[in-house]
């Protein structure tokens, strides 16, 4: 378990059951003040959504899917493109004070950063999708369902690392 | 005060948004605290090197199902205001492998 020595202190992260109490409580704020937890995926459906009916208003509205982020009313809305921002800014925030912000391209020991940056890529849809799919990510159903004890939640989370050991077994040798 | 207070009318949804932004910056910064700024941090239990993100996601809700339970039990709290996700069994599980399957292929 060398790489549990590696990252306490060293890399300056903090304990994960630390980070892990923090997030818990700011979800349980989040719950508290807004009724509903934190998201991450949905705030680029929602920018989509805003987007296409820029173009082709009509369109927009209509269709079954997007035209769900265009009525008046959702309290989810604009909100989770704001909270999205703070994600990133904090992020920012955080990786600045702890002198962890540089430009570059992290690869496995096989990896070229430019097959890298497909693979990023095809994992992106495949977890876009897949989160639109869900209605969720991993921040909208493991950590805010979870918490609330949704089923399909928690469905959603087993899957996901079934989903995640499965392929990681038949890659892991390469990418070692 | 009881909560939550904006469905309870006690704030505006326009309080919200403001709140949006500072949830989400406490949010973000201990994501980046825990290490989830990462790829090769954030996939790394799949490959049984470094639990963190495990322990960090499971801590995350473990304390807030028991702070939303308190906080129902005291009363602070009304649950019939919560959003919680509806149940849709086989988009939330096939949704969930695929997300699985792409932290891999994107993740290292």
């Amino acid at each position: 378990m060398k790489w549990d020595a590696l990252h306490r202190g060293e890399q300056g992260y903090w304990s994960p059951y630390l980070a892990g109490a923090a997030i818990g409580l700011t979800l349980i704020l989040t719950y508290y003040v807004m009724g509903h937890g934190l998201g991450a995926s949905g705030a680029f459906t929602q920018i989509a959504a805003n987007a296409l009916e820029r173009v082709a208003p009509e369109h927009a509205r209509e269709n079954a899917y997007l035209g769900g982020y265009l009525g008046p009313g959702s309290r989810w809305q604009s909100w989770i493109v704001v909270e999205v921002l703070g994600v990133f800014l904090g992020g920012l925030i955080g990786a600045l004070t702890a002198g962890r912000f540089r430009v570059q391209t992290e690869c496995g020991v096989q990896v070229t950063p430019r097959s890298r940056w497909l693979l990023a890529l095809l994992g992106g849809v495949a977890t876009g999708f897949g989160s639109r799919l869900a209605m969720g990510c991993t921040s909208g159903q493991a950590l805010s369902g979870g918490a609330v004890l949704a089923v399909g939640s928690w469905l959603f989370t087993l899957m996901f690392f079934i989903g995640g050991y499965a392929l990681a077994w038949f890659v892991s040798r390469e990418w070692k | 005060m009881n909560g939550p207070l904006v469905p309870s009318g006690f704030l505006t949804p326009e309080v919200g948004l403001v709140f949006a932004l500072v949830t989400g910056l406490l949010f973000g910064f201990f994501l980046e605290r825990a290490g989830f700024g990462s790829a090769k941090k954030l996939t790394a239990m799949f490959y049984f090197q470094d639990f963190a993100v495990l322990r960090v996601m499971f801590t995350a809700v473990v304390v807030s199902v028991v702070g939303l339970l308190l906080l129902g039990g005291l009363g602070q709290i009304d649950f019939k205001l919560l959003a919680v996700p509806a149940t849709y069994l086989w988009p939330q599980a096939l949704g969930g492998l695929l997300i699985g399957i792409g932290f891999i292929v994107g993740g290292y």
